[in-house]
């Protein structure tokens, strides 16, 4: 029986028979739908799924006039942060990166970003950090945005001034727990906007929120009334939040948005609320198993983000690199893996960008 | 069925993991005439359901502290009927830790509650705990030996304390249950253990199995 070069989700190569692929994305879609109460892929999603994964071309793509916008994340990082920094270390300067990203790799958008690529760190370096936006946004022609994660774990102990949840719930301090989270929630949305809307006056065209949630629910509320306020002082702003993952996490548990609890919403209903926000753009994400096969985490994946983008109210634009979008979990993601799963994402999930 | 609408309220309460309305829903079935041993089975076979929610990613840590929050609520409030006999006595009694060197304690302190749901007398340690505490409550009559560890460092400790139970003659006497993220059904049959639980609901069911509850 044929057998197909594919992938582990830890980027590790292994042969599968067409058989073996059809029942890992079969199994993929199923587990999205019932974590989700979604639907799955219907059969002719999963056929054109496993012809694309078993593609013997070392790279594939969509039919010219399907493209998407495409637009990066973590600034320069992706050059000069080294490899357990998701980059290359490639040394460079700011303006350097961005036009090349520019003028070499055919990004629609990009961002200026700190080292540390978090809010809070920005603070005490606001000034130079809103000198360099002004000077880039000089010379670039793309649309150029600021970038950081809302990161609310530097918030809580021993980082920040609020007790740790994780130290609080060992102690069954619940209500205490809960609190701790609010009060973060409220220094972050602060903290975003002291820092959005000082860049914005230095020329940023807009703000990425990249990873929100990675902290949990009170992370993604806090986060979302940050953007509910850069909306409200800079209507003009192009706002982009993406995703910490398919599930936000519940830390908090029962923090709301606009009355809706955030723990446990999944890309379809985070899109609302981001929309709700005030944002341009969803960054929709979906985490690699790394002990699963390629085909049965671009199955989960893309059942996750098809939904959202037939839910959204705005554009989706998935978030595909080392770990999410189906693509596995490796510092250089292997380059047949990436291509098969953002034409998945394209030609299924039919988002709006990448 | 008697107070099969107040059991359904009941149930319905806990899954929401919000105290006030568990102890509303406690209040009014009590006030209805539900007897306190009633409420607590109702509220404890809940409590398995969302142990059930939260290993399918329904629910959160904090929801199953909240909801654990509010059956110990109930049994505070309902704490005089249930002292003066009118409920059932406890299945066992089992000594709970998380062996000696390691502090990690959530998923042992979730086992423990569940137990308790479940009807066992639970003896928690709590972390870093002495090993010897452990054969301790075994010979003062603890039929149940729960052990957690979350690292690799530290879950050899396990098979120490089962030694230790052998030499003091007793280990017939206490079904060894063991968990954490580190271990494994394997691990478990290699120490010579009895229950392995990749999960609190599991190694609960695993002990009512034991005592065929």
């Amino acid at each position: 029986m044929t057998e197909y070069y594919t992938r582990m989700g830890d980027g590790r190569r292994v042969t599968m028979t067409k058989e073996q692929i059809m029942n890992d994305i079969q199994a993929g879609t199923a587990d999205a739908a019932d974590m989700a109460s979604i639907p799955a892929l219907n059969a002719n999603d999963i056929e054109h799924m496993c012809e694309i994964i078993m593609d013997q071309s070392r790279v594939v793509g969509v039919e010219p006039g399907h493209e998407v916008v495409m637009t990066y994340d973590i600034g320069q990082l992706d050059f000069t942060g080294d490899n357990g920094n998701s980059g290359n270390g490639v040394d460079m300067g700011r303006l350097e990166a961005a036009l090349l990203h520019e003028r070499a790799l055919g990004a629609d958008t990009f961002e200026l970003a700190h080292s540390d690529y978090s809010i809070k760190p920005v603070k005490p370096v606001i000034s130079m950090e809103m000198q360099t936006m002004e000077e880039i946004q000089a010379e670039i022609i793309a649309p150029y945005f600021y970038g950081a994660m809302p990161n609310m774990g530097l918030y809580y102990a021993p980082d920040g001034p609020y007790g740790n949840p994780a130290d609080l719930m060992r102690e069954f301090k619940i209500e205490e727990s809960m609190a701790s989270s609010e009060a973060a929630a409220e220094h972050l949305a602060r903290d975003i906007e002291f820092v959005t809307t000082r860049l914005q006056a230095a020329g940023s065209d807009g703000f990425n929120f990249d990873t929100t949630g990675s902290a949990g629910d009170a992370d993604f509320v806090g986060t979302l009334n940050g953007v509910k306020k850069l909306r409200e002082l800079c209507p003009e702003a192009y706002i982009n939040v993406g995703a910490a993952g398919e599930s936000v996490m519940g830390i908090h548990g029962m923090i709301e948005f606009e009355g809706e609890i955030a723990a446990g919403l999944y890309p379809h209903q985070q899109a609302q609320l981001v929309a709700k926000a005030g944002a341009n753009v969803f960054g929709a994400v979906c985490n690699t198993n790394t002990s699963r096969s390629l085909a049965w985490n671009l199955g989960r994946a893309v059942t996750f983000i098809k939904k959202a983008v037939e839910d959204s109210p705005i554009p989706v634009h998935v978030d595909m690199g080392m770990g999410v979008g189906g693509i596995p979990m490796f510092e250089t993601p292997p380059l047949d893996a990436v291509a098969r799963c953002n034409k998945a994402m394209v030609e299924i999930a039919k988002v709006d960008g990448v | 069925m008697a107070f099969e609408n107040e059991a359904q309220k009941l149930h319905d309460a806990l899954v929401t993991c919000k105290v006030p309305e568990i102890s509303k829903a406690v209040d009014e079935a009590h006030a209805a005439g539900m007897p306190a041993a009633d409420i607590i089975n109702a509220l404890g076979a809940a409590m398995s359901d969302v142990g059930v929610l939260f290993e399918r990613g329904k629910l959160f840590l904090p929801h199953v502290l909240s909801a654990a929050a509010g059956m110990k609520k109930a049994m505070e409030t309902l704490g005089d009927e249930l002292s003066s006999g009118a409920t059932e006595e406890k299945k066992a009694s089992a000594v709970m830790g998380t062996v000696e060197g390691d502090v990690h304690d959530i998923g042992k302190s979730i086992c423990s509650t569940m137990l308790q749901c479940a009807g066992f007398d639970v003896h928690d340690l709590g972390r870093d705990v002495p090993l010897g505490k452990f054969v301790e409550e075994c010979k003062a009559g603890c039929t149940f030996c729960g052990m957690s560890a979350l690292m690799t460092t530290t879950m050899v400790q396990m098979k120490t304390v089962i030694e230790n139970l052998k030499n003091e003659g007793i280990r017939d006497q206490v079904t060894v249950m063991v968990g954490g993220a580190p271990i494994t059904q394997g691990f478990c049959d290699k120490i010579g253990a009895d229950i392995y639980g990749e999960s609190a609901s599991e190694t609960t069911r695993k002990a009512q199995d034991v005592l065929g509850a």
